[in-house]
């Protein structure tokens, strides 16, 4: 019996220490007298740097603050979000990042599961900081549930040197129309592909376009706008990009950044973001890479847009929701951590920066030419995509539809299949 | 007395009690799990809907036979392969016996992730795989995205992966078979190709039942190659139940529905496996 009762206690004592290590690391922490108050953080690569530096900044206004920043893959942090949020919130850091996609997936599947800033007042406090569309996406219910933080308006990145031996002007592209143009012209004098667009796993492109005409796979009511004119338009331009020898299917993001980087492909119709990649992955090119806006569909049109960007939410859960909201309000609307940010090339959303001299300043790397005053002059424009709880299906169905217009099929055929069978997978 | 009794099940104790958390509690869950649904932060009871939803959904079915396929073609191929190299590197005149044996084992203890994304980069349009292919005349193949080709492309990941895997259980198993058959066979005038068919396989029946389970359920629950390699794409032509789970629950938040595939699995392993004790097994 006595065996018995060590035995168990043993494994009681090593359970319990295993759940401890926090709370006494907390306690051995705590430098002189001010009593440390730690919160948790669920971040991936170029975050990680502005996470910290905002936590130095944040402390020294708040004695004794510490974060916690678990670094992982971004599928990861999705994962282990997912799994804490069906486990009821448990097991979730205080903050964590999310991008603007799966924003609305998880307020609608877990509207309990995140702090509601409203209730701090942020929206009335800050709102007017941010582009509307970010705003916009981050609310449910006319509550906010996360403060904006990067955003990825959109251009066409594409190489100078290339451009200029194929003897295209680039200020000569206005429409869709010019740029596949062209892209023949790069085809006949270089044999250089346009775009490396991955027909079968992503509709980014299509997405941009979708976006910059004012509509997005649903409408502002929801209604599922799959088959719309304006989504047949943007996937007619894919289609085309393919058909015509103009796009090399990359599969997958390496694959792509790596034609981007040996001069396979000459153009990147991305988000602001990608200018942290390039300069990162292909530093010899430094001055060959350049950007500007993307094509309208017609001349004069529209040709701001946005993809990708991220934010942080407060999970509902946290012990310490307050000191949560005032970091997180601080790393939002600081003016120093967020051109930190731009240093990783993260483009922010909080636009009473954009006055700064930084973004009037030379990019040496893009040509010299000012870009971030370019994409910050685009963002009051960009219009707001209603991407609601069923992005991911949505999603699905549409590059479902792109490898199937590629692939010989019609994009009107294309389309009505694919609105209706989302049709069927979300009601 | 008594306490000699319970020594046995205070050692066994650990095992059982991490079966019943980490094995035995998750399965009951799923189960209970793919009865409900899961709507606006709670759930509620909803009998067989999730199951009745399954056979209406063209992707639910499309998985199935994109599983099937693959199964089909790439066990066989595997099993025949794993059972020619074991055969080889069980030979008396083979040198160099240790290394080759760690080379065709090696590709079973790699990262999963990194082999799938060395294959992505081989398989690309201008990739290692087409480079090669053009210096004997053959035009480029479309590996990752044509609906048949990314099929194909999946079974040669998974058959290099696991070919080295079959291979050592034969290896250990040919280990068996007394080296006196073969003599007494070939005294009797059997070649190696005769030695083979009637010695070999017939001893290795047992071991080959093993492996085709063993490679039937690992086929079933197919994930990280297409998930790495093809997203499932291009469309959903290597969509796979083990990855059309995993989306339901991780990108659509519908763990409810994923259980219920998920249960569609546990059946088809089930059933598989006894059809495959009934016509290969021992009946004795």
């Amino acid at each position: 019996m006595k065996k018995t009762v060590l035995l168990c206690s043993a494994m009681v004592m090593m359970l319990a220490a295993c759940g401890n290590e926090e709370t006494t690391d907390n306690a051995t922490d705590n430098n002189g007298g001010g009593e440390t108050q730690t919160l948790t953080a669920w971040a991936w690569n170029i975050n990680i740097p502005v996470l910290e530096e905002a936590a130095e900044r944040f402390a020294e206004e708040n004695p004794g603050f510490e974060l916690d920043i678990v670094e992982q893959g971004t599928p990861d942090v999705y994962q282990q979000i997912t799994t804490g949020l069906q486990a009821g919130g448990q097991g979730l850091p205080d903050i964590m990042l999310i991008e603007d996609d799966r924003v609305q997936g998880y307020l609608n599947s877990f509207p309990e599961a995140f702090l509601d800033l409203s209730e701090y007042g942020f929206d009335d406090e800050h709102g007017e900081k941010f582009p509307e569309f970010k705003t916009e996406l981050l609310t449910l219910n006319d509550s906010i549930y996360g403060v904006p933080f990067d955003a990825g308006p959109a251009g066409v990145f594409y190489r100078v040197d290339l451009f200029e031996e194929a003897g295209i002007d680039a200020n000569q592209i206005e429409t869709w129309d010019d740029f596949i143009e062209a892209g023949h012209t790069l085809r006949e004098e270089l044999d250089v592909a346009l775009t490396g667009i991955d027909i079968n796993n992503d509709d980014g492109v299509y997405r941009m376009m979708l976006n910059q005409q004012g509509t997005f796979y649903f409408n502002e009511e929801g209604e599922i706008n799959l088959n719309s004119q304006e989504s047949i338009q943007a996937m007619e331009v894919v289609k085309r990009l393919h058909e015509e020898g103009l796009n090399e299917n990359l599969v997958g993001w390496d694959a792509w950044l790596g034609g981007l980087a040996n001069g396979n492909v000459a153009t990147a119709p991305s988000g602001a973001w990608l200018t942290g990649s390039l300069t990162e992955q292909a530093p010899n090119l430094e001055g060959d890479w350049d950007v500007m806006p993307l094509p309208a569909f017609e001349e004069g049109g529209n040709r701001a847009a946005n993809l990708g960007g991220s934010n942080y939410m407060i999970s509902a859960n946290s012990e310490n929701p307050d000191l949560a909201y005032d970091f997180m309000a601080f790393f939002a609307t600081s003016e120093e951590v967020q051109l930190a940010a731009m240093e990783g090339g993260l483009f922010p959303s909080l636009n009473t920066i954009y006055e700064e001299g930084v973004f009037s300043e030379p990019v040496a790397y893009f040509n010299d030419q000012p870009i971030w005053e370019m994409f910050a002059g685009m963002m009051e424009d960009i219009p707001y995509a209603n991407y609601t709880g069923n992005y991911a299906v949505a999603r699905d169905e549409a590059e479902t539809a792109q490898a199937e217009a590629v692939g010989g099929r019609s994009v009107e055929e294309a389309l009505e299949r694919a609105a209706n069978q989302l049709d069927n997978r979300i009601n | 007395m008594n306490q000699t009794n319970r020594a046995p099940y205070f050692f066994i104790a650990p095992a059982v009690i991490l079966f019943l958390l980490f094995t035995a509690y998750p399965i009951l869950a799923s189960l209970y799990l793919s009865f409900q649904r899961y709507e606006g932060g709670s759930y509620s009871f909803v009998g067989l809907a999730n199951y009745s939803r399954l056979m209406g959904d063209s992707i639910f079915w499309t998985a199935l036979s994109n599983t099937f396929i693959i199964f089909i073609f790439q066990v066989p191929i595997m099993l025949i392969l794993a059972m020619i190299l074991a055969s080889v590197l069980n030979s008396q005149l083979l040198k160099l016996k240790g290394f080759f044996r760690v080379s065709f084992f090696l590709p079973a203890v790699t990262s999963l992730v990194a082999y799938s994304l060395l294959f992505s980069v081989m398989l690309q349009d201008n990739g290692l795989f087409n480079e090669l292919l053009s210096y004997i005349g053959i035009g480029p193949i479309p590996w990752l995205s044509d609906a048949t080709w990314a099929k194909v492309s999946i079974i040669m990941a998974m058959t290099w992966r696991w070919t080295g895997y079959n291979m050592i259980i034969f290896l250990a198993a040919l280990q068996n078979i007394p080296e006196e058959m073969y003599e007494a066979a070939s005294i009797d005038g059997a070649g190696k190709i005769r030695q083979f068919f009637s010695i070999t396989i017939p001893n290795l029946k047992p071991i080959i039942l093993f492996a085709g389970i063993l490679s039937t359920i690992g086929t079933l629950q197919l994930f990280d190659e297409p998930f790495n390699l093809t997203s499932g794409g291009p469309g959903n032509a290597t969509m796979t139940l083990g990855l059309y789970i995993y989306e339901n629950g991780f990108e659509y938040f519908d763990f409810s529905y994923g259980s219920a595939v998920a249960y569609v699995v546990v059946v088809l392993v089930a059933v598989l496996s006894f059809v495959q004790f009934k016509f290969t097994g021992d009946k004795s």
